[in-house]
This record gives C-alpha cells, sequence and structure tokens, in this order.
C-alpha cells in the first residue's frame, strides 16, 4: 500500500464522523469549564491534565476529520476514484456535491421570520488544516504553558481563559454560516481580552486588554452591518432572480429558495451560489450593475452593495488580524503571559481575518475594488510595521510588530486572489512565528523577565535548544532558502505579481514592488533581533549572570515547531498536477482547489481578476533570495561590525530623529489620540456636564428624590398601621375599577 | 312555582340571615355558629346545583372541621362579647360604604348574564357533580394541582405548629 | 317526537335562573367583605374571610352547573382546601398574637405603622 493509499481510508469514515464533529468544540469547552470552576480545587497538576487532555482530544478528533475529507474509500484505483468524503451541497442541483468535505447541521438555531440561522458545522480542505494548526500549535502551547506559568498562582484561570480560546477558535473555523463564525470571533476576541489582561492588577497591562477589545469592537459593528447587508442582498436576489440566473449559479429556483426557507441566508454555499449567480451569461436578469428595485437598498446596484460588504468586512477582518487603522492594539496586547501570544496574537486569532476573506473568497472576486483596497492595506500595514519594528528594543515588541508586517504580506495575497498561497503563508507563519514566540518567552523565562534586547546577548551558548530553534524560526520567516518562509512568501509575491485586477491592473506592480521592500525590512529587522539577543557578549546590564535553559516542557514545543518550520515548505513544492489541465501544480494549490473552485469560476466568469496559474521559476527564486540576503546581511554589517566599533562616538541628529520616531511608532497612537480620543472626550465632557450631572442627576435623580420625600412627608398620616384601613382603601380602589369595567362594557 | 324554586328561596333567606348574624353577633362565639349554620344552607343550596361531592365535602371540611378549630380557639383564649362596640372610624364608614357600592355594581352587572343553562346530555347529566366524575378530572387532568394542594396542607400544618407553639 | 324531547329535556332545565345563585353570591360576598373592614375582633374577620371563600365557591358551582362541566366543581374543591390550610394558619397566627399581646382586637396589631 502507497501512502496515497493509505491516506485515502480514513479510520473513521466521513458519515460516521460528522454527526460527532461538535466534540470538537466541546471538549476545550468542557476543558474551560472544569479548570475555571473546579480549577482551584484540583490543584495544579489535575489542572494541567485536563486542559492538556481537552485540546489533545480535539486535536485527535481533528486528525480524524482532516483525514476524513480525503477519503476515497478502499481500493480505489486511480482511474475511477470514488469519492466518498462529500455531501451534497444543499443550495446546489441534485448533482451538485462538496467535495472533500463534511459538514452536519444540528438544526435551526434560531428563526425570525425568514431569517433562519442554522448550527451547522462543515469541515473542508481549508478548515480542515486551520483544524490541524489550532489544535496543534494550541497543544504545544499548552504543554509550553505548564512549564512557563508554574509559578503563577492563576494557573487555573489562565489555563480555563486558553481552553475558551482554542473553543471559540474551532467554533469560528467550524461555522457554515456567518452568524455562527461571528460567534467564534467574538468569543475570541473575548478569550483575547481576558487574557491579555491576564495580570489584572497592573493598570497598564488591564489597559491593554481594554484597547484590544474596544478596537475589535469597532471592527466587529464595521462585520455586523456587512453580514446585514449580505441578508438584504440574498433577499433582493431571491425576489429578482430569474431561472437563468439560478443555471448560472448552478442551482434551480425551487432548490435554492427550499434550501434558504431551511439553511437561511447567511451559509457560505448559498452566500457561494449567490456570488455565482452574480455572474453576467447574458439571458439572466440579475447580474453586478443590476439595480436592487425594492427593500431599503433600492437603487443601488448589487455589485455595489457588494463591494460595500466587502470594505465592511475589511474594516472587520482589520480589527481582528491588526491591518490599518486598527493594528494599534495588536503590540500592547504583548502584556499578556508569552504564551498567549504565540497562540492568540501570532498564530490563530489573528489570521481570522485571512480566514474570513477565504471563506467568502467567492464573493470577494466580485469586486475588484475590495480587492485592490485589500491590497493595499495589507501592504501599507506591513510596510509600516516592519519600519516600526527596526527600532524597537523590546523583544515581544519586535515579534508584534513582525506579526501584524506578516499579516499584512497575507492580506496582500488575498487581495490579489492568490488565496491559496495566503493560506499556505498563514499556517507557516503560525509555525515560525510561535515558535519566535516560544522562544522569547523561554529567553525571558531563563532571564529573569528580562525583555530589552539591548540587555541580553550572548545567549547563544547558554540556552542552546533555545538558541537553535530561534535560529531556525529565523531563517524561515526571513525567507532563507530551504526553509518555509521563503516558499509561502514566494507564493504569494509571485501571485501577486502575474494576477490583474480587472481595471486597475497597476495594484499588481504596487504591491509587488512595496512585497519586496517588505521582505528585505523583514530580513533587517528580524536578523537584528537575532543578533542582538543571541549572539555577541552578554551585555553587561543583565538581570542574571548565567541564563539557564528551559525544561523539556518549554524546548520541545520549540523543536516541534522548528522541524515544523523547515518541513512545511514541502507544500510549496509544485510536485502535483492539476486536476482540470494536468500542468504542474504546488501541492498546496492542488489541495486547496475544492475550496477556491467557485472562486476561480467566478473570477473567470465576471472577468473581475486575471488569476494566474504558473508556477516561480529560478529567477523568481532567485530575486527574492538575493532581496532577503541583503536585508539580513545589512543588519549583520551594522550591528556586527558597524555600531560595535562606534560605541562611545556621537550618532549624527538625523539618524537619531529617524530612530525615534520609528521607535514611537510614527506617532500613530498620538495621532489617534489627537483625531478620534480627544474629540470624543471633549463631546463625552460637555455630555458628561448637560445631560449626565444636570439632567440627570439634578432634575431625574435629586428632582424625584427631593418629589419622594415630599409627598412621603405628606402622605405619612395616611399610615395609620389599621389593617382594615388598608383593606378599605383597596376595597374602594376595587370599587373603582369594577365600576370603570362596568361602564365600559355597557357602553 | 314548583318545589325547587321553593327550596332555593328558603336556603337563600336562611343563608343570608346566617351569615348576618356572623357578622353583627356581639360574641364571636355566636358568630361562630351562625357561621356553622350557614354553612348547613350553602350546603343544601350547593345540592340544588347538582353539586352533590362539593355538598359533602363542604359540610365535612368547614362545617366540621374548620367550625371545630373556630371554637377550639374562642374557648382556648376564652373570648367573651366584646366590651363595647368600637367607635365607628373613617376608616369603617368608608369600608362600609364601599361593600354598599359593589353590591349594587355586582347586581348591576349579573342582572346582565343571560341565565338559561343549555340543556345536558342524559349521560352527562347522569354523573355531573359525583364524586366519580370530580375523583377523575382531579386524578387526570388537575394531579400536579392536586398534589400541590397536598404540599400546601403539609406546608400549612407544619407552620401551624411553629406560629402557635410557645417553644419547640 | 317532540313531546318526548321536551320531557327528557324538563328535568334538564333547572327551574331556577343561574343570576339568583349568582346574586345570592354577591350578597354573600359583600357581608363578608363588610364583616372584614368593619369587625374589630379578629375571629370574626376571619369567619367573614370564610364567608367570601364561600361566596366565590357558590359563583363557581353556578357556573359548572350552567357550562355543564365538572372544571367548577374542581375549583370548588381547591378553594375548600386552600381554605382549611388557610384557617390553620390564620387561627395559629390569633392565638400566638394574643399570647404577645392579650388582645385580639385588629385595632390593637398595629405594627405595620413603624
Amino acid at each position: 500500500m502507497t501512502l496515497a493509499e493509505f491516506l485515502q481510508v480514513a479510520p473513521v469514515p466521513p458519515e460516521q464522523l460528522a454527526p460527532s464533529l461538535w466534540l470538537i468544540i466541546a471538549l476545550p469547552l468542557l476543558g474551560a469549564f472544569i479548570c475555571g470552576v473546579f480549577g482551584r480545587m484540583l490543584g495544579r497538576a489535575n489542572v494541567h491534565l485536563v486542559a492538556l487532555s481537552a485540546v489533545a482530544g480535539a486535536f485527535v478528533l481533528s486528525v480524524l476529520a482532516f483525514w476524513a475529507t480525503s477519503h476515497t474509500g478502499p481500493g480505489a484505483a486511480e482511474g475511477s476514484r470514488r469519492l466518498m468524503a462529500y455531501y451534497r451541497n444543499p443550495f446546489g442541483i441534485e448533482a451538485d456535491f462538496v467535495r472533500y468535505a463534511l459538514a452536519y447541521d444540528y438544526g435551526t438555531w434560531f428563526a425570525v421570520g425568514d431569517f433562519r440561522v442554522n448550527f451547522g458545522l462543515s469541515v473542508d480542505h481549508l478548515s480542515g488544516i486551520l483544524l490541524l494548526v489550532i489544535t496543534g500549535v494550541g497543544f504545544l502551547i499548552h504543554l509550553y504553558s505548564t512549564s512557563y506559568m508554574e509559578h503563577d498562582d492563576g494557573y487555573w484561570r489562565y489555563f480555563a481563559y486558553l481552553n475558551l480560546f482554542v473553543a471559540a477558535m474551532l467554533t469560528l473555523v467550524l461555522a457554515d454560516n456567518l452568524v455562527l463564525l461571528f460567534v467564534g470571533w467574538e468569543g475570541v476576541g473575548m478569550a483575547s481580552y481576558l487574557l491579555i489582561g491576564f495580570w489584572y492588577t497592573d493598570p497598564a497591562k488591564a489597559w491593554a486588554g481594554r484597547k484590544a477589545f474596544i478596537t475589535n469592537r469597532i471592527g466587529d459593528f464595521a462585520f455586523l452591518i456587512a453580514t446585514f447587508l449580505l441578508v438584504l442582498l440574498v433577499s433582493a436576489f431571491t425576489r429578482q432572480a430569474n431561472a437563468a440566473d439560478y443555471a448560472t449559479a448552478g442551482s434551480s429556483t425551487q432548490r435554492y429558495q427550499a434550501s434558504l426557507q431551511e439553511k437561511g441566508p447567511v451559509t457560505f454555499k448559498g452566500l457561494e451560489k449567490l456570488a455565482e449567480g452574480l455572474v453576467d451569461t447574458g439571458t439572466d436578469k440579475v447580474d453586478l450593475s443590476t439595480p436592487i428595485e425594492a427593500g431599503p437598498l433600492a437603487g443601488y446596484t448589487f455589485g455595489g452593495v457588494m463591494t460595500a460588504a466587502l470594505l465592511l468586512f475589511l474594516l472587520g477582518a482589520a480589527g481582528k488580524s491588526a491591518q490599518l487603522p486598527l493594528y494599534v492594539w495588536l503590540p500592547d496586547a504583548m502584556a499578556g503571559p508569552t504564551p498567549v501570544s504565540a497562540l492568540i496574537h501570532a498564530a490563530t486569532m489573528v489570521t481570522a481575518g485571512v480566514y474570513l476573506f477565504s471563506r467568502m473568497s467567492a464573493l470577494l472576486v466580485l469586486s475588484p475594488t475590495a480587492m485592490a483596497t485589500v491590497a493595499i492595506v495589507g501592504a501599507l500595514t506591513s510596510l509600516l510595521a516592519a519600519l516600526i519594528a527596526f527600532a524597537q528594543d523590546d523583544i515581544k515588541k519586535v515579534l508584534a510588530y513582525s506579526t501584524v508586517s506578516q499579516l499584512g504580506i497575507m492580506f496582500m495575497g488575498v487581495g490579489m486572489g492568490i488565496f491559496w498561497a495566503a493560506v499556505l503563508h498563514l499556517v507557516t507563519h503560525a509555525f515560525f512565528k510561535a515558535c519566535l514566540f516560544l522562544g522569547a518567552g523561554s529567553v525571558m523565562h531563563g532571564n529573569g523577565d528580562e525583555t530589552d534586547i539591548k540587555k541580553l546577548g550572548g545567549l547563544r551558548h547558554e540556552m542552546k535548544w533555545t538558541w537553535g530553534t530561534f535560529l531556525v524560526a529565523t531563517l524561515a520567516i526571513t525567507g532563507i532558502i530551504p526553509l518555509s518562509g521563503f516558499f509561502s512568501k514566494d507564493a504569494i509575491f509571485h501571485g501577486v505579481h502575474h494576477n490583474h485586477l480587472h481595471g486597475l491592473e497597476w495594484t499588481s506592480s504596487l504591491v509587488y514592488y512595496l512585497g519586496l521592500v517588505i521582505a528585505a525590512c523583514t530580513a533587517f529587522y528580524m536578523t537584528r533581533l537575532y543578533l542582538l539577543t543571541f549572539e555577541g557578549p552578554r551585555s553587561k546590564e543583565a538581570r542574571v549572570e548565567h541564563a539557564h535553559e528551559s525544561a523539556w516542557q518549554m524546548t520541545l514545543p520549540l523543536v516541534v515547531l522548528a522541524v515544523l518550520s523547515v518541513v512545511a515548505a514541502v507544500y510549496a513544492f509544485p510536485l502535483m498536477r492539476s486536476a482540470s489541465d494536468g500542468r504542474p501544480q504546488p501541492i498546496f494549490e492542488n489541495f486547496l482547489s475544492p475550496v477556491f473552485g467557485a472562486m476561480a469560476r467566478i473570477a473567470e466568469g465576471a472577468k473581475t481578476v486575471e488569476l494566474d496559474t504558473s508556477v516561480p521559476g529560478m529567477a523568481d527564486y532567485l530575486k527574492a533570495w538575493l532581496v532577503a540576503l541583503s536585508g539580513g546581511v545589512a543588519a549583520a554589517f551594522l550591528y556586527l561590525k558597524f555600531f560595535p566599533a562606534r560605541v562611545g562616538q556621537p550618532v549624527p541628529a538625523f539618524a537619531r530623529a529617524v530612530r525615534r520616531t520609528a521607535q514611537n511608532k510614527f506617532y500613530v497612537d498620538e495621532l489617534y489620540e489627537l483625531a478620534v480620543i480627544r474629540p470624543v472626550k471633549f463631546l463625552s465632557f460637555i455630555l458628561f456636564r448637560v445631560v449626565d450631572a444636570l439632567l440627570i442627576d439634578t432634575v431625574a435623580v435629586r428632582g424625584t428624590a427631593w418629589v419622594t420625600a415630599r409627598v412621603g412627608s405628606a402622605l405619612r398620616y395616611v399610615q395609620s398601621g389599621d389593617a382594615q384601613a388598608y383593606a378599605a382603601v383597596m376595597a374602594i380602589a376595587i370599587l373603582g375599577g369594577v365600576a370603570y369595567a362596568l361602564i365600559q362594557v355597557l357602553q | 312555582m314548583n318545589i325547587e324554586l321553593i327550596l332555593f328561596g328558603a336556603f337563600a333567606l336562611l343563608t343570608l340571615l346566617s351569615a348576618g348574624m356572623v357578622i353583627f353577633a356581639r360574641s364571636p362565639i355566636n358568630s361562630a355558629m351562625a357561621l356553622v349554620s350557614t354553612f348547613f344552607f350553602l350546603a343544601g343550596i350547593y345540592v340544588l346545583l347538582w353539586a352533590h361531592t362539593v355538598a359533602v365535602l363542604q359540610v365535612l371540611v368547614y362545617a366540621g372541621a374548620i367550625m371545630v378549630l373556630f371554637l377550639f380557639v374562642i374557648m382556648l383564649l376564652n373570648l367573651g362579647e366584646s366590651p363595647t362596640r368600637g367607635r365607628p372610624t373613617l376608616a369603617r364608614l368608608a369600608g362600609g360604604a364601599a361593600t354598599v357600592g359593589l353590591l349594587a355594581v355586582l347586581v348591576v352587572t349579573l342582572l346582565k348574564v343571560p341565565g338559561d343553562v343549555p340543556a345536558m346530555a342524559p349521560e352527562a347529566q347522569a354523573s355531573f357533580g359525583t364524586m366519580a366524575l370530580l375523583g377523575q378530572t382531579l386524578f387526570t387532568q388537575w394531579l400536579l394541582p392536586f398534589e400541590a394542594v397536598s404540599l400546601l396542607l403539609l406546608v400549612a400544618m407544619v407552620g401551624a405548629v411553629v406560629v402557635a407553639k410557645s417553644r419547640i | 317526537m317532540a313531546a318526548d324531547v321536551a320531557a327528557r329535556e324538563a328535568p334538564n332545565r333547572p327551574m331556577v335562573p343561574i343570576t339568583y345563585y349568582l346574586l345570592l353570591a354577591a350578597a354573600l360576598f359583600c357581608m363578608g367583605m363588610f364583616g372584614v373592614l368593619v369587625r374589630r375582633n379578629a375571629l370574626v374577620v376571619f369567619m367573614s374571610v370564610e364567608l367570601m371563600l364561600n361566596a366565590a365557591n357558590l359563583t363557581f358551582l353556578a357556573f359548572a352547573r350552567m357550562r355543564g362541566d365538572a372544571i367548577g366543581h374542581v375549583s370548588a374543591f381547591f378553594v375548600i382546601a386552600v381554605a382549611a390550610a388557610e384557617a390553620a394558619i390564620g387561627l395559629a397566627i390569633v392565638i400566638a398574637v394574643f399570647r404577645s399581646r392579650g388582645s385580639v382586637l385588629v385595632e390593637d396589631i398595629r405594627t405595620m405603622k413603624h
């Protein structure tokens, strides 16, 4: 039996596994409940056991689910491949199956009129790979935390929150509709808030949590409005579409309407069909430029509303994935424990925006405007964050800005329609960035919580495992050739360069060249971080004389993640052949093609995006490699030769000014303070004086009290304590009521 | 004129008379005795309404158990006649006025109620008001309230013991 | 044929209109209420409450006769049960009050004033 055949027979067939998908979410949720409620009673070891086994159980189930999506049944020959892992697309015609996926609908969650939301879960290759990342990396980070948090008394709270986060993130990924996804979206936001402010006795850390929460809330608001717009769009579509529209979508009128009745308007499969129906084929009634006839959106075109909804989703995704203009919370989020930064603020939660757009790729390609905005926002964010990272001295801050920058690169990929590469970069980034963060945590753990890289140095010989893994991860993120980061990043850049948005062709070059600059910057600041932390002599200001290497619970995850950062490169190798035209195709693109099939069809049909399918050549690889190398070498030269030689000499004023600006994060926080927070505060002050102090305090509260006191002292004489007097009053009242009712009836 | 109307008139008159004695008698013991007779006459009226079972219950529970309790308390506390008639306060005058007003309103209302009764099927008539029908209804449709009432009586019993006992 | 039906229906129809029963109940209720509002002796007040409960019972039974179903009887049954509970608790309270104050006159019980 070959490896391929082995992988095609799942231990649990999809039809048996599908009804149990909820367990993947329920296990960590149960763990969170047990740790949160009984944690203090259970003690440290038991809490570790519960939390770890909950995530490990979810991981095993995720592996089974992932395996089941590739299940083709035993003995399937290459020619007559029987597809076992599928479910019937509820919105499609009879022969329309969603391949390589399993789904289960647990019934209606709530229904209001025509609007209905089901509790439906689905796993396809996109959510499957994310399941593995979340539970796999999540498990490693749980393991790491057992050692990292060994001196903290809030361990039970910590593990409860961490499990809660995993459950919410799994909900986000497994949801088959937008509303359930939003539940997970809010859930991870809450868990993130709880964990950033984990050490809530420190006001600065509590504030950081609040900042993250409020910034996210702005994005969530946009997310909700976008969802409502889509609901309205679906209802407008069903009112105006004719049979040809449904035929374009690969469905029929009755089937689509019946599914809307059954599944509600916000499922991803239904939205995918909507997007396909909006493609113009000549005989259909509805396409992107058709005006909506009735309802609240009357007068706007379908395409215009779609663009508006997608831009609002971009704002939502920008909040969660820390893009311009809402990226400011992520660097402050480093106030939380370091493993939390690794799990939530590097590997999983912050990639939710990328996941959202990948999940809705079919809608996104309908609007070149929205795509260009996504790509440019990503590029600008990435560049800005990379520049700020140049001058940060806090090891976690550098990594935080690096995360913002890498997320920007993923947004560039999503925005230019190279979804599979963006998802691949998401995965590889999860590996090497988690490794870097955990390495940083290990460094802090071994050096008395020192985070200033200027006060570290020379750790290479004292923390061998941490050093080795950190070096591998640094090389991966920098883009040195045999490591995963190089291939995933280059796949994005290649796609960005060769994909063209209809009417906005100039974005390809702009984003591509910005990308090259970003790649060089990334190499520079990461090399700087590595050199200052691990190379050179030990700083004189170090807190501890000799750093100690961390326990196996911390080094083991580091090693696993470092290995993964190397081997994940395999995914980008063009070893497979395309199912449609037989050209060579990277493994990951082939693997995700069932997910992005509708997207490719729509892009071709609507002529909005010209998708390139070529594979990067040697020249492309060489160019990217040189860019990365130039950044690294520049940093190496500056920090190994130039600066050490100039110690004690005055720094030029210009350099100092540039450095200060970058160190102060280009004053973005101050700009927000001036442009948003001050006016809001001023308005709040006015409102406080007029509404609160005058209307509510003086008139409403004190006025009520005054009137009550006066009336009370007047009525005191009525209270004689005679029960019969009270009863008589009651009787008179009853008499009045009955007489009134009688008069009403008689009239 | 028929026997039913005569019986109703007699029972109604006697009921009202004894009820008047209940509220106007000076001695509580007289009130209590008048109350017993009220209950008996009311039981007669219940029979006229074909509510035999409830009539029996009325005699057993009210005229039997509850009245014994009243008399027992009166004797226990050794209450005689009220020493003086209380000065009529404003509240009492208001109470009296409210009662008269309510009676007037009720009479006006009730005179509008259609008093005719739809005919009953013979088999329904045979079982109407019997212990069997009441029991069947109680133990099927009203089982939960019935059990709740048993709980209520238990609570009342315990409560009465706790409240009345000087030391437990 | 018609005579047969009439003969069979004859005992069905009460000779006394239901309205009479309702009027009797109203009168009984108002007398009870008068007692509650006017009498000073707590025991007599209790007896008046019993009168009111009986008036309610009478109404239930009258309507039960009118509708020809047993629901009214069930209600009356429950009223009797509740009245028994109420009498037990109420009389216990009267005893407790008499013990502490030596009086059963409602005008002497004015702790609600404080």
